[in-house]
């Protein structure tokens, strides 16, 4: 929860790498192997937990939760969208949200999640708090999968210095007894399995004591039938936002057209290019330039519209050199981005110029005279 | 001890809001006007119209008794931990405040803490006790050490950072020094460009007020990766120019990362390394980038073939620590133009569409910046904090209009519509000043030029006799197009008689032009035009043409074209400008020009070529000595006034020019001779500056007219200071140019230096117009420009009397 004071005590007994990190690779593990779509950080501080999980690819929802707004806001921005985010939009969704508010209250916006963390947080609870706690997380945000870390009060005599507890905000810490009896009672009341595990060896000959850090990974036995426990929920919110950011992303409309737009223009320009340079080893001769353009009273032709529907080569008519849709399709990139061809019409309809028959790219010819 | 550690400790401030190095942008502190009795009570000018001006200036107001107190914070036991410390100190927010600044050891607040103690030798303490999680108390000692008053150099840097974290606070994203707006970009798919909106800011101390200078900016960004762009130039150049081509096109490109919000600069491409390469973490473990940016952001790298660009680390918290990072071109993204896209007429032409914003349009889109500051309650709520707030109504007041220059040429004097500051039509047909003839000439042209040959020639024939040029009949020499073909003819033909060379070239390929330019500047000293083919091609537009490469070549020859009046004699003129190459070897490139002649129609030209790391100033100092030499020879005495127009001076760079420039100068003018004291100036000219003016005529926004003076208002009180616009623009805003005069023993009058400012950019021969600079300071940019680009050493001092790089 407080590098800092990790920190400081890393000069007694050293962690390699640091504990914090330990619990956060724990966490990206876990979520590497369940690949939960939602997920909130109770107790984010720093919000830094949270920064990692942005980079990994199955989350499309992330939330997090501290009774200090002020810590969060510190580091708040680093969760925004970078400006390549904005450049190259992800294929998933990604909307990132911050809550001020208390894991003692209800609010209907952590419903939903897949996984919920809570990262060096019970410790901080007042006992009143801690009470309503599983009742809040357990009961009525009742996610698939709850991380629940918290330190071991037997593994603090190997620290030398003589104090209560590792940090001074500590309104207890918990034998590995003490946490597993409370772990086992919340998760047999809420219908939960749960497994002990941590991060922090004991120096070796003192495996006895445990982990430094205790944690316990909660799973919910059934998958929940509907909303039936959500029924009695209060529906009003609680918490204050202070932070929301949603990443820009090819499931949105706007960023997909814009994209493919993109694409598809700079890819008959390839074309285009390529075209004209095979085309201008001809055209110095006259002669032969007017044969391989079809003229314009070809091109009215039917029996000349035909041929140029079916074929996937350019051509050039008057001052535009026609790309056909179908070979800009046929380019991996763009193909990939819409799929189909018909939603690739869809998305390019109105904003790119197409032939009147809507079969070709249009592009003008004078654009090329630059090179040489 | 108090100053280095305000600016130390600001340093530091700055470090954790961007994460970057700063330096003092804004030239804080640098007070030149203080040493020039003669402009202290008033700098301001009087001559010409008085016109009602708008900018983009808005007052910053505060509330009364505003100050801002800087306290030193210790801690007993030391603590290292630059987190810790801060984390402790803040356990007593109820005493310190919400508002607050803290670097580690310097916190800024905006109000006085109560303090309880009086130390005789540490002043006003707080003393507060915190306990860190092992137990251990710790006392913290919190000392005020300075009651900054709002115009501090301290407090003026801060409102900078204040103003950023607003910014940071509407959601904009910060991209070098400004913040852009990344959720409404305009694309411009044909060209594979982005442009995202976005505004520059800074608050400075102005004449009367402190104000934020804020202005729209435009950020190009590119939709392709680094790797992309390595891809496209590999099909373009194919293997064997491939790293030649990418280092080219790439190196000096700002790139930004998938990964953090940072930019960095391309400065070497490592053909050697690839993304299995390994490097050394900071905790000294060898990891290679694959598995690290797996590790760190779960991010697969696909091609794991390509090469690895370096960036270079500049400084680190004022130390010079010199490192490296290395970029995986896959995860990088452009920003910005190349020089090959700016070359690029169409791309620039769908660009400017987007970027050109006329005055109305682009005080609206200012408009919307400032009400998103006025709309955003926590922004608000930041300002208020500390007791800050802006009038969202920009600063208008007066400016003036000075008259407008007549034109001389041969005799004749002749007035234009000052409203267009060009004279095309009117000098057509008029006999030069000074016209050189064309006896012995070569024209070189390929096979399929020939035609395009005989029209430049015949269309030479009919425009020259009106201007006075005698044209014969050239060599006329077909070439092969090589370059080596050009350079065979050019040893074999040219001859001690030969004016000038005309090539024309049929494609705008750079090597060819290169080495023609680099032959006929230093082995071959010989003035020299090069014309493409393409733009001789159009019938309709040949004349004009020929008209325009007719005074060219010209004045490449040592001719002159027009005057306007100089009323101040034995002056000489000195610009100087620079050009930074930073593709190939780094070399920097100090162009300087100095009047010959009474009429500022004849120039000396020298350049000074240095590779990194040495100082620019030696070479100009002995630029100055041969420049004294040559206006001596032609003026038969020295001259008694020196003017020096320093163009190329970076933002920070001001305090080296005055503590280190200035004095070589006037160490060169000394050794000339003990009884040889002229009065210099020495003018600072930017043309990057924030500000812009408006003219508000009938309602609405204009474009200020040439020969606008502002001399107030926005000016800086500690500065001898001027913006003038003396350019026309087709479409946008008119950019004023900014000029320091940072030492000046003339005894003129701030209106005559004005003025003869003015006077000189009507002097530039390749422009038949107002330009934006004092001619000579367009003279030394061209010349460098050439020298940089093509030519990498300095030229032939024969052609030192011509202006041969036009």
């Amino acid at each position: 929860m407080d590098k800092n004071f990790e920190e400081e005590f890393t000069h007694i007994i050293k962690f390699q790498p640091p504990l914090y990190k330990q619990r956060h690779q724990f966490v990206k593990d876990l979520v590497e192997k369940y690949k939960p779509k939602k997920v909130a950080d109770l107790g984010c501080a720093d919000c830094s937990l949270l920064w990692m999980l942005k980079f990994c690819s199955c989350i499309e929802v992330l939330a997090g939760l501290d009774i200090c707004a002020n810590v969060m806001k510190e580091n708040m921005h680093t969760l925004s969208p970078l400006p390549v985010d904005y450049l190259q939009p992800s294929e998933r969704s990604l909307t990132v949200t911050l809550h001020h508010g208390s894991v003692a209250q209800k609010d209907p916006c952590m419903l939903g999640f897949d996984l919920v963390t809570c990262i060096e947080l019970i410790e901080h609870l007042e006992e009143s708090e801690l009470k309503k706690f599983p009742e809040v997380v357990f009961g009525f945000m009742a996610p698939s999968i709850v991380v629940i870390s918290t330190p071991n009060s037997e593994f603090n005599p190997l620290f030398q210095r003589v104090m209560l507890y590792r940090h001074p905000d500590h309104k207890f810490e918990w034998s590995q007894a003490q946490f597993q009896s409370w772990a086992l009672e919340t998760a047999r009341c809420y219908n939960y399995s749960v497994e002990f595990t941590g991060v922090g060896h004991p120096p070796t000959g003192m495996e006895k004591v445990g982990f430094c850090t205790q944690i316990g990974v909660f799973v919910r036995k059934h998958a929940q039938t509907g909303e039936s426990v959500q029924s009695e929920k209060p529906t009003e919110a609680v918490y204050k936002t202070v932070f929301k950011a949603v990443y820009p992303s090819l499931k949105d409309e706007k960023y997909l057209q814009n994209a493919v737009i993109s694409e598809v223009i700079f890819t008959a320009q390839i074309i285009k290019h390529r075209f004209m340079s095979k085309h201008k080893e001809y055209s110095d001769d006259p002669e032969r330039k007017s044969k391989c353009q079809p003229s314009m009273d070809c091109f009215s032709d039917y029996l000349g519209k035909l041929v140029v529907v079916k074929s996937m080569e350019p051509f050039v008519s008057g001052n535009e050199v026609y790309i056909p849709l179908a070979t800009i399709f046929s380019f991996p990139k763009v193909n990939r981005l819409c799929g189909t061809f018909e939603k690739l019409r869809k998305l390019i309809a109105g904003k790119v110029t197409l032939s009147s028959d809507g079969s070709a790219v249009m592009l003008n010819i004078e654009h090329e005279n630059e090179e040489n | 001890t108090t100053g280095s550690q305000v600016s130390s400790g600001l340093q530091d401030l700055s470090l954790r809001d961007r994460g970057g190095r700063r330096r003092d942008f804004h030239d804080l502190g640098v007070n030149t006007r203080q040493a020039m009795v003669h402009v202290q009570e008033s700098k301001t000018g009087f001559s010409g119209k008085r016109i009602k001006l708008s900018t983009n200036h808005f007052r910053l107001t505060s509330r009364p008794q505003w100050a801002l107190y800087q306290y030193h914070v210790g801690y007993s036991p030391e603590l290292e931990a630059r987190r810790l410390r801060s984390a402790l100190l803040f356990q007593h927010q109820d005493t310190i405040g919400r508002t607050h600044a803290f670097d580690g050891s310097i916190l800024f607040l905006p109000k006085k803490l109560d303090s309880k103690a009086w130390h005789s030798n540490a002043g006003f303490v707080t003393e507060l006790l915190s306990r860190t999680r092992n137990g251990e108390d710790v006392k913290i000692t919190v000392t005020l050490t300075n009651e900054l008053p709002p115009t501090s150099p301290t407090c003026l840097q801060f409102y900078n950072i204040i103003f950023r974290r607003l910014l940071k606070m509407l959601n904009l994203q910060q991209i070098g020094r400004n913040y852009y707006n990344p959720s409404d970009p305009v694309s411009i798919p044909n060209h594979r460009l982005m442009v995202w909106l976005g505004f520059s800011s800074s608050i400075l101390q102005y004449e009367e007020n402190i104000m934020l200078c804020a202005d729209v900016s435009h950020k190009v960004l590119r939709g392709e990766t680094v790797l992309d762009t390595m891809h496209s130039l590999h099909s373009q150049v194919g293997e064997e120019r491939f790293r030649d081509a990418c280092a080219k096109e790439l190196i000096g490109l700002i790139v930004l990362t998938k990964y953090n919000n940072r930019t960095y600069r391309i400065d070497d491409i490592d053909w050697d390394n690839n993304p299995k390469g390994t490097f050394r973490k900071s905790d000294g473990s060898e990891m290679t980038f694959v598995e690290y940016y797996k590790k760190q952001y779960n991010i697969e790298i696909s091609d794991w073939l390509q090469p690895v660009l370096i960036s270079q680390m500049k400084r680190k918290r004022g130390e010079n620590i010199q490192g490296s990072v290395a970029l995986i071109p896959e995860l990088c993204s452009l920003t910005g133009l190349t020089d090959k896209m700016r070359s690029d007429f169409n791309m620039m032409k769908d660009l400017a569409i987007h970027t050109r914003l006329a005055p109305e349009q682009r005080q609206r889109e200012l408009g919307r910046l400032l009400s998103y500051i006025q709309k955003d309650d926590n922004v608000q709520k930041e300002l208020r904090n500390w007791g800050l707030s802006f009038d969202y109504k920009s600063v208008s007041f007066t400016g003036r209009v000075v008259q407008g220059e007549k034109i001389f040429q041969s005799g004749t004097m002749f007035d234009y519509n000052p409203q267009f500051a060009d004279w095309t039509k009117e000098t057509r047909s008029l006999p030069l000043i000074r016209a050189v003839p064309m006896d012995s000439w070569l024209l070189l042209y390929t096979r399929r030029n020939q035609d395009v040959a005989n029209a430049l020639l015949q269309s030479l024939f009919k425009v020259t006799p009106a201007m006075g040029i005698h044209v014969s009949r050239p060599s006329m020499i077909e070439v092969d197009d090589r370059t080596e073909a050009y350079l065979r003819v050019l040893q074999q033909r040219i001859t001690p008689d030969t004016n000038i060379v005309v090539c024309i070239l049929s494609s705008s390929r750079k090597d060819k032009y290169d080495a023609i330019k680099k032959y006929l500047c230093t082995d071959c000293p010989i003035p020299s035009q090069c014309v493409l083919a393409r733009t001789l091609s159009k019938p309709q537009t040949i004349m004009t043409v020929a008209t325009k490469i007719a005074l060219q070549m010209n004045c490449k020859m040592g001719g002159e074209l027009w005057s306007v009046e100089i009323p101040l004699k034995q002056v000489m003129i000195v610009g100087i400008d620079c050009y930074h190459d930073t593709v190939s070897g780094r070399q920097s490139i100090a162009g300087f020009v100095a009047s010959l002649n009474q009429t500022m129609t004849r120039w000396f030209s020298r350049c000074v070529v240095q590779s990194r790391g040495q100082e620019l100033v030696d070479g100009i100092k002995a630029c100055l000595q041969t420049a004294l030499r040559n206006w001596s020879k032609w003026n038969k005495c020295l001259p008694s006034r020196i003017f020096v127009y320093r163009d190329g001076v970076g933002d920070g760079q001001l305090n080296t020019l005055v503590n280190y420039e200035v004095p070589q100068f006037l160490d060169c003018l000394k050794s000339i001779g003990n009884d040889y004291s002229p009065r210099l100036t020495v003018i600072v000219v930017k043309k990057r500056v924030g500000a812009r003016f408006f003219a508000e005529t009938g309602g609405g926004l204009k474009n200020p007219p040439p020969g606008t003076v502002i001399d107030t208002v926005v000016t800086r009180p500690e500065w001898y200071d001027f913006f003038v616009v003396s350019q026309t623009v087709k479409n946008g805003c008119v950019a004023p140019t900014h000029y320091n005069v940072i030492y000046d023993t003339s005894q003129l009058k701030p209106d005559h230096v004005q003025r003869l400012t003015y006077k000189l950019c009507h002097m530039y021969y390749n422009w038949s117009g107002i330009i934006r600079v004092p001619a000579p300071c367009q003279y030394a940019h061209k010349l460098a420009f050439l020298v940089g680009q093509s030519i990498h050493r300095e030229p032939n001092l024969m052609l030192s009397d011509r202006l041969y790089y036009l």
